[in-house]
Order: C-alpha cells, then structure tokens, then sequence
C-alpha cells in the first residue's frame, strides 16, 4: 500500500476547468472519498489519479514516484468501475487472472492468487461463469476481485454501488468497509451520495464546480462544514439555511426576519456576526438540533407547517421560516398537521452562521 | 382505474398483435417464395438437358435429370471447364483480397473515429460517405482513366483497389457502430490491469468486434463477388475475366445453354451460401451481453 499526494492539480477542457487547482494527500491504508454533485470534478479527478486522462497542471504522486506520465499500466492501482467492466467474453475466473497474466505471473501463481481472491470474496462456486450470467451484486463483488487480485498500491472506485438495488448496496457498502480494514488498503472512493462517503471514509473531500470545498472526518464535516454548499450537501435531510438580516452590535447582536421577529443571539455568535462582509447573515440548523412548541415560547420563533414526513420512530416536519423551508425531527408522539402555527427555538450552541455574501461559515476570533 | 379496464385491456392488446403477427408470417411467406423461387428454378433448370430446357409448355420437374452441366463446368480438360474453373479461382481471389484489405483498413479507422476526437473527424466521418452519393457509374470512366495511367487496367489490382474504395464507406461506419457500443471502460480497465493501449484493444476490443467484423467481412466479399460493371470495364482478357463478366459467354454462342448457365450461376451462390451458413451465429451472438450493467 502507498499514500497518494495530489498537487495543485488542474485538468481544463478548453476554457472549462473541470478540475481546478486540487490539493490532498491520501495517507497510506487511509479510505478517502471523493463526494460532490455530478460534475464536480470528482471523477475526472479520479481518472487522473488512473492515468486515463492527462493532467493539464500539477503533481500526482503514489508512494513516492511522480506518476504524471506514467501509463495506467505503470501505476500500480487497480480500479473497480461504476458499470463494473468486466469483460464479457471471459469467464471471472479469466477475469480475476487477467491483470495477472499482465504482469507474466507464472500459471501457479495466477491459480493460486486468483483461488484466492475468488475464496476472500465467497465466489469460487462462480468461477466457470460468463459476467453476464451473474447477478448485479456477483457482478460487482468480480470487479472488486479484479482489483483486489493483484495487490496494488491504491485501489480506485468510481461509484461502485450505484448500479445496485437500495438493500444490496447497504450490503455491499459494509462488505467494502469490511475489505478496506481487513487489507488495510489505501482507497480513494468517488461517489454522489453523501451517506456512502460518511459511512464509510476515513476522511471525505466534498468538492463543487472542480474546487475542493473541504477535506476532513466525516464528522467534523458534518459538524463544522467550511461554507454553505458544504453544509447542505452533506447531511439527510440537509442543513436547513435561512438568510436573514443582522441587527444590533458586540456582544448583543441579533438576527431579523423580515417577517418581524428577532432572533437573539449569544455573545459567541454575536461575535462571529461581526466578522461578517455584510449584514447578511445565513442561519443553519441540522433537523436534530432544532426544538418543536407547539405554543409560543420565549427565545422561540414562529414558524408554518408545510409538510409532515412519519418515518416510523421519528417524524420529519417541513415548516416555512422567514420564506425558506426549515427540516425539524420530533418523535412520532408529537403530532402537527400542515399549515398550523409551530414555534422553533435553535440551541445556540449548534447552529451555523454563515456570511451572506461570500457564504463562507462565520468563525469566532 | 376500474378493474374491467384493466383486466381487458391486455386481453385486447394481446389479439391485436395475432392479427400483425398473422399478416406478418403471410408477408414472410410471399417474400420466401419472392426470393427462392428463382432460384428453385435455376436449380431445375441446371439439371435438365438442353433440349428440355427450351420446352414449352415448360417442364416443371425435369423428366430425365442429368448432372451434365455441371460435370462439363468442373471439368478442367473441357474448354468449358476450364475457362469456368479460371474465373471462379479469379472472383475468388480478387473477393478474398478486397475483404482482407477491407478489414485492414476498416478496423483501426472505425477505431479511430469511434474513440479518439481528432481536427477534422466529423468531416472526415462523413466525407466517407460522399462515394456513396453517386451511382457506381459515374466514377467508371474517371476511373478507367485512373486505372490506365496507373497501368493497372487488365489486372486484378485495379478492381481490388476499386472495390475497396467503395466497400469501405459502410464497413467503416457498420464498424464504427460496434466500437461504439463497447464501452471504454472495459479499455480503461484493461489499461489499468496492466495492458498497454494497443494490448487492450488487441486482447478485449477485438474479441468483442469479431461479430462486426464478420459482417463487415461478409458485406465486402459479397459486394465484391457480384460486381459486374467494373470488372467487364477493367478487364479483357479471358484469362482474368471474374465470373459475373464470365458467365455472360454462356450467351455468346450460337444458341444458348440455358442448363449451363444455370449450373454456372449455381456454382457462383455456392461460396456465398457457404459463407453464410458457416458465419451466421456470429450475426445473432450478442457478446457484450452482461459487459456492463445499463
């Protein structure tokens, strides 16, 4: 296994920069993902690190060779693909065997390693059969034999569960986490759902529009997101963002709707407030953070109830706050119905504020 | 939606398509005896004497069938014969040539515009098919021109080179429409397992093409083996003649020999039968079948 440093790196297709000036290092036996929206720069990130693009600028290094110019050959990864690409015509065990006939393995070794492989996943009894006679699952688990098979320094996976069933990707989601501590393997995981990179990464780089946005544990991501993009991407049901207007000055800073009410704010976050460019402020919350009255309050604000999700254990309930939709969990004993009146009260301690205009989080000095 | 609707409505859809299917086997069975019945009578025609080839009313089953014909065209000490066997050995070899050059060609180029963005492929893409947009005769005299200067007239390189220019539009884009549809991850793949590019399309590409390949193969021959206009054009002496001009001879004489014109055009669908019969699985087997998840 090996670390991978990636460095000021630059990938343009004409004037378009699909990635744009990207910075990371991936520690040896480290499980990074790489996790945006579609078009984010994630996969083309991904397919520099293969070699199956040139880069435009920048460094990429495994263990502790430049590989800029190196063929994907001569990298020493292995990479599983969203559509699996196993080929076709040969059978998994063919499959499994042929990056080893690549590197002239010896026919023992090849049968050995490929046996192997094929017992580490629990698929010997498939070995005689055509990919195309294989479930999705089967199929995925000999893209990850493939890689697996020979020994590489890094493992890539681009999206590898998304062609998979909701159930069968849960299942696969542990099985690669499961793999990934059991080789100890330096993985670099590109996907679009938020879930899989929390669950599983060591450390997650959420990127937007080719930039990475921040690059950090899963949960200080989740608990300190850097800017506003961040704080909505990650996270189910997403960080409610509500912008609003600041008032007052010092330690005795608020923030005004402009439907009338104040929020008042503590003298933490009145400090952070006036860090900002401007007297617009964008208020965060994560559902969970964020307490229910069903009667007005002191300290609470009003609020109107736009939807009711019951999940079973917990209730989702949509309200509009100052014109933006706010997501609040209550426990399924708490009963609202659509368009009443609730009051919300925010723990100070856990919101986000955010600076309207470059939509940056706001720090404390 | 009521339950009625909904457990008529299949019952409905399912009886309407026994009608088209109905008036599809009739329209099957009008084009089987469109396309075989000719040849039916080519095949009793070529068995019957002389004689009784020119009857009328005709016989429609040969009363005394004879292998003559074809006893007298395979026989290489009659002149017949002889000058049969050649122009058979002659379509065959300039057909196999052009389909081997047609492949040569055709594959990296279809490769090439199928995978990799160059200046100029869109136009070079189409201008592919410009030939295509005007009758073969247009281009005989330019060509017969062409081919003079070169000094290829009467020779079996001048038809070879001509059937390439024109078979090899279409087996471009009948190839480029496989490689298309072979996804390049299964490329990438094998680049990352370990395969140089070359490798990759060597080892995994060409495999999954064989089935385009043959089509192409067999679409090249075939356009090769029947033409007519070029090789009576380019060529005239008797010894290189194809068999589309050299059976034409059978006309030549004083009468003509109905039995052994038949039996020669017989001969001539027999290497393309052949062909089909021996490569037709290729057409229907579907290799890229569970390649990748869609």
């Amino acid at each position: 296994m090996a670390h991978v440093v990636l460095k000021d790196l630059v990938k343009t297709y004409g004037s378009f920069h699909a990635v744009n000036h990207v910075s990371l290092t991936v520690n040896d036996g480290e499980f990074v993902a790489l996790v945006g929206p579609s078009g984010c720069g994630k996969t083309t990130t991904l397919n520099l690190v293969a070699g199956l693009i040139p880069v435009t600028s920048g460094d990429i290094m495994i263990g502790d060779r430049i590989v800029n110019d190196l063929d994907p050959k001569d990298r020493d990864i292995a990479m599983v693909f969203q559509n699996y690409a196993l080929y076709p015509q040969k059978s998994v065990y063919k499959n499994l065997a042929f990056p080893l006939q690549m590197r002239k393995l010896t026919k023992e070794e090849i049968d050995r390693k490929v046996r192997d492989a094929a017992r580490v996943l629990d698929m010997t009894h498939l070995l005689e059969r055509k990919p195309r006679e294989l479930s999705g699952g089967q199929q995925q688990r000999v893209a990850l034999g493939r890689a697996l098979v020979r020994d590489p320094a890094v493992f890539l996976m681009d999206e590898p569960l998304s062609n998979l069933d909701a159930k069968l990707r849960v299942q696969m989601r542990s099985e690669i986490k499961r793999f990934h501590q059991d080789l100890n393997a330096t993985i670099i995981y590109v996907t679009h759902d938020q879930l899989e990179a929390v669950t599983m990464a060591d450390r997650m780089a959420v990127m937007n529009g080719g930039f990475l946005q921040q690059y950090d544990a899963p949960a200080e991501v989740f608990a300190n997101p850097v800017n506003m993009f961040v704080a909505s991407f990650v996270g189910s049901p997403a960080m409610s963002l509500v912008p609003l207007e600041a008032s007052g000055s010092g330690d005795t800073a608020a923030l005004t709707s402009a439907e009338g009410w104040t929020l008042p704010l503590s003298a933490e976050n009145a400090r952070k407030v006036a860090r900002a460019t401007s007297r617009k402020i964008v208020l965060g919350a994560r559902h969970s953070t964020i307490r229910l009255h069903k009667s007005a309050e002191p300290g609470a604000i009003p609020a109107k109830v736009y939807t009711v999700e019951p999940t079973g254990d917990i209730t989702f309930v949509q309200a509009f706050l100052s014109g933006s939709i706010v997501n609040i969990s209550v426990p399924a004993s708490v009963h609202v119905s659509p368009d009443e009146m609730i009051w919300l009260e925010f723990d100070q301690a856990r919101i986000h504020l955010f600076d309207g205009e470059t939509e940056m989080a706001l720090k404390a000095a | 939606m009521s339950t009625t609707s909904e457990t008529l409505a299949p019952r409905r859809g399912r009886r309407r398509i026994d009608g088209w299917r109905w008036a599809g086997r009739v329209f099957l069975l009008l084009m089987i005896i469109y396309t075989a019945a000719p040849m039916a009578w080519m095949l009793l025609t070529s068995i019957k004497s002389g004689f009784a080839a020119m009857q009328f009313p005709p016989q429609w089953w040969p009363e005394e069938p004879t292998l003559a014909s074809y006893a007298k065209l395979l026989d290489p000490q009659n002149s017949v014969g002889a000058d049969f066997l050649r122009f058979f050995w002659n379509s065959l070899f300039v057909s196999t040539m052009t389909t081997i050059l047609a492949v040569v060609v055709a594959v990296p180029a279809a490769y090439a515009f199928s995978r990799f963005s160059f200046p100029g492929r869109k136009f070079l893409f189409f201008a592919v098919l410009l030939r295509n947009m005007f009758p073969a005769v247009i281009f005989l005299v330019p060509l017969f021109i062409l081919m003079r200067v070169l000094g290829l007239v009467n020779t079996h390189g001048s038809l070879i080179l001509t059937y390439l220019t024109f078979g090899l539009p279409l087996a471009i884009w009948l190839l480029k429409g496989f490689y298309d549809n072979i996804p390049v991850q299964l490329e990438q793949a094998a680049r990352i397992d370990g395969a140089t590019r070359f490798q990759a399309f060597l080892l995994i590409v060409m495999p999954l093409s064989v089935p385009g390949i043959i089509a192409t193969a067999i679409y090249s021959f075939i356009a090769a083996w029947n033409e007519y206009i070029y090789a009576y054009t380019f060529l005239s002496k008797n010894d290189q003649l194809t068999l589309p001009v050299g059976i034409q001879r059978f006309f030549s004489e004083n009468t003509t020999d109905f039995p052994g014109l038949m039996a020669a055009s017989f001969l001539m669908s027999v290497p393309v039968v052949v062909l089909f019969l021996v490569l037709q699985r290729y057409f229907v087997r579907a290799l890229t079948e569970g390649a990748v998840k869609h």
